[in-house]
């Protein structure tokens, strides 16, 4: 297995060095090196030789392990992919029993849709306004979490992950008498630190946003924080100690070391961030209680527009023409993600 | 033995699985039906289940309980997958989608259920509303909700109004009438309570929310956005319809008379001001009754029930069907038309305020002569009676709900002052004409 310690050499962090990848390439196991965070670059190289490894380890089981999830991908993910892709091209009305055909019809009328240009702003608004603090937020409560003295340290992760596992409607209720114009606890304390009206969190394009992205940040920022203390606990205490020695105060080594290494793991929560933001659908609906999004649509989104569109309007040919638009604007978005990951990871190996 | 064992085990096993799978049904007790039902709100009430259990130990009520929308979303797709329940609720703002849809329920009309032989119990315009473009019955009515309004008579007192609700009706014959008591009532606002609406914070006013006239009003024309051309869409006359025009046009008066407060129903400011006192009217349908009773238990006694403005109203109530595709349908027949025979429907209005939709308890003193003492002693059953037997059957047509949403959209607009009642009705429309058509 000298497949395995090239990797690790190659990887950007200074802590692997020979002596600890020597003792990785004690244990056999081909997903070892798949697990180190390595440069993409070098581990393109590698992957035909890992590929192999596998096959020679484990001839044929390898599918019949991942038959599950391929089987349950093909019934419940690419079935209605392609069902809602045929559907997209017809006037569906689900009671009709007949269903015209009209070509690109529904797409044409989605890119003339002003409706549906307004519920792209406001989803790429409230991804903002979700992302970015909750970002903040959760790489600090991971530095906190990673003490080493903190007290019930498990007791404090596993809270983390309360807000995960509360219903959304629970959640809507308790957000809704927060956010209440006249009787909310949000504009009460306002109140008191003698702000002079009530902001209206439903009525008002920008605070409803803000609204929304604090139920999102408060249900995610616990997870996140747990997937970047996993990243920082496997950071080598080796560099930690050589930062210790060269005198670095704790904020330097926060930002020197712990920074620099979290950031693939940055990236890979801003990719699932984003595919979750542009998905936003529960918040916004429980929010104003209707799926409109508001009475200026204000803070409709994408899938509460398609949702509209399929169950309100009862155009499901329609509502599949802006699911695959969602998909396109994913995608779009992925590639960038892609390419940014790619840029960083190459300048790093400079 | 080790064979024998891990035979065991296996047979346990699959045993387990056919089981969960269905292939092998556990034995049968003396035949008990369990009668799955969908429904939203309180159409289906508790007080039934443990009652109807009682008559019929062998029948277990299954109740699936979803939002308003959101249940008869599901439906839809319930019946495309043929998975239906054996019951199904639908409110009359989805009525005139499924009356185009009748081919998807039992006909009612048809032997076992003959629905015929007890159509006479029953209000004729609530009986029409489960009926389909074909003449189809595919559904039996519930509870009316006819329209009155609740008004809080220490609220009336200190603000120089009369409290007797006879006078307290005769206050209002009109909308405009109303719209100007509403404008009497909040000159006498005091200056502390006038300031904290100037100041953006909580404002104080007549009514809980003055767009709710304008389905009150709509409601009470003889027809909406829809005429019946006895075709399976019905033909579409909302922007040519007067009553819609001034139903719209009566709501932004009262908007422009500032006669609300800026809170909305179903919120939880709402029920704060309710119990708070922020607003001294709600136009409450019989079924709002019971909603304030759980929201505002302290304010018992301080309600009262006065006529609505304009004679008479309706909001809601709905139908029990059956799908095609029910499984247990003679068992659900004999549970729904047991619920809504006039004698349950008279215990339901005494426990939870739902007004009967069979007409024939109408002239029943016990109905007539109820009070009720968390309204003041109001007699609710006749008061509410008046009301439903002054309306006209309205045709309900096939997407009412969403243009119901779009007009509410336009005057929440108007109301909070970011378009004036013109532009909003303008796009209200043109919005209409791209999604109905």
């Amino acid at each position: 297995m000298n497949n395995t310690s090239p990797v690790a050499d190659a990887s950007q962090t200074s802590g692997n060095s020979n002596g600890r990848g020597g003792r990785r390439t004690a244990a056999p196991s081909p997903w070892r090196a798949d697990a180190q965070p390595g440069a993409p670059r070098k581990r393109k190289k590698t992957s035909r030789d890992e590929a192999g490894s596998i096959r020679a380890l484990n001839p044929g089981w390898g599918y019949i392990f991942t038959a599950p999830f391929f089987i349950m991908f093909l019934i419940f993910g690419l079935a209605p992919v392609v069902y809602s892709t045929y559907i997209a091209f017809f006037n569906w009305d689900p009671l009709e029993l007949e269903h015209p055909f009209v070509g690109l019809d529904n797409f044409a009328l989605l890119l003339d849709d002003g409706q549906f240009w307004m519920a792209v702003g406001n989803t790429f608004s409230i991804w903002f306004f979700s992302t970015i603090p909750a970002m903040i937020m959760s790489i600090g409560l991971a530095a906190i979490l990673r003490n080493p003295n903190l007290r019930g340290a498990t007791f404090w992760r596993t809270i983390l992950l309360v807000p995960n596992i509360t219903s959304v409607l629970a959640i809507a209720i308790i957000f809704g008498q927060l956010f209440g114009r006249d009787f909310g606890l949000i504009n009460l304390m306002l109140d008191i630190f003698g702000f002079d009206r009530h902001i209206d969190w439903i009525t008002e394009q920008i605070p409803s946003h803000i609204a929304i992205a604090t139920m999102i940040t408060w249900r995610w920022v616990g997870y996140n924080s747990l997937i970047f203390l996993a990243a920082m606990l496997a950071i080598p205490n080796e560099l930690y100690e050589s930062a210790s020695l060269d005198g670095a105060s704790k904020w330097q080594t926060f930002r020197y070391v712990t920074l620099p290494q979290l950031r693939n793991t940055i990236t890979f929560v801003l990719i699932v961030g984003t595919i979750g933001g542009l998905q936003v659908f529960a918040e916004p609906l429980t929010l104003g209680g209707n799926f409109n999004g508001g009475d200026s649509r204000q803070f409709s989104t994408l899938t509460l527009f398609l949702y509209e569109q399929a169950f309100v309007n009862n155009k499901w040919g329609y509502a599949a023409a802006v699911g695959i638009m969602i998909t396109l604007i994913v995608l779009v978005i992925s590639a960038i993600n892609f390419w940014l990951t790619r840029r960083i990871a190459s300048e790093d190996s400079k | 033995m080790k064979v024998m064992r891990n035979l065991k085990r296996i047979s346990a096993l699959l045993l387990t699985v056919f089981v969960t799978l269905g292939l092998v049904q556990p034995a049968k007790a003396a035949t008990p039906v369990t009668i799955t039902i969908w429904s939203f709100g309180n159409v289906i009430e508790p007080w039934a289940i443990t009652e109807y259990k009682k008559l019929h130990p062998e029948v277990t009520l299954q109740i699936k309980k979803g939002e308003l929308d959101a249940h008869h979303q599901s439906l839809i797709t319930a019946f495309l997958a043929k998975k239906t329940p054996d019951i199904a609720a639908v409110e009359v703002s989805y009525s005139g989608y499924f009356r185009s849809y009748p081919s998807y329920f039992e006909d009612l009309r048809k032997a076992p259920y003959n629905a015929g032989t007890i159509e006479k119990d029953y209000l004729d315009w609530r009986w029409d509303q489960g009926v389909g473009y074909d003449g189809t019955v595919f559904g039996l009515p519930t509870d009316v909700g006819g329209m009155q309004v609740a008004y809080r008579v220490d609220l009336f007192k200190k603000h120089g109004l009369p409290t007797d609700r006879k006078a307290v009706g005769a206050l209002w014959p009109t909308w405009e009438k109303f719209i100007s008591t509403g404008q009497k009532y909040n000159s006498k606002l005091t200056t502390a309570e006038k300031d904290s609406c100037k100041k953006k914070k909580i404002c104080y006013g007549f009514i809980d929310n003055a767009g709710t006239i304008y389905n009150a009003v709509l409601n009470q024309a003889s027809a909406k956005y829809y005429e019946n051309n006895n075709t399976k869409d019905g033909k579409l006359i909302y922007s040519t319809n007067p009553a819609v025009k001034k139903a719209f046009d009566t709501t932004t008066k009262a908007l422009k008379a500032n006669i609300g407060t800026r809170i909305n129903s179903f919120t939880s400011d709402w029920n704060v001001g309710m119990n708070n006192g922020i607003f001294a009217t709600i136009l409450a349908p019989a079924w709002m009754m019971d909603y304030i009773k759980q929201q505002a238990p302290k304010t018992k006694g301080k309600w009262d029930i006065a006529d609505l403005p304009g004679g008479g109203g309706n909001l809601g109530g709905s139908q029990l069907t059956i799908p095609k595709s029910a499984k247990n349908k003679t068992a659900a027949w004999e549970f729904m038309s047991w619920y809504l025979a006039p004698a349950q429907q008279l215990t339901i209005f005494k426990k939870y305020g739902l007004f009967p939709s069979a007409s024939s308890l109408y002239d029943d003193a016990a109905l007539k002569n109820y009070k009720d003492p968390f309204f003041n002693n109001a007699p609710v059953g006749s008061i509410y009676t008046a009301g439903a037997l002054q309306l006209k059957p309205i045709f309900e047509g096939k997407k009412q709900r969403a243009i119901d949403n779009i007009f509410g959209q336009a005057l929440s607009r108007v109301a909070i002052g970011k378009q004036t009642p013109a532009a909003a009705w303008q796009q209200a429309l043109s919005e209409i004409k791209k999604s109905v058509g």
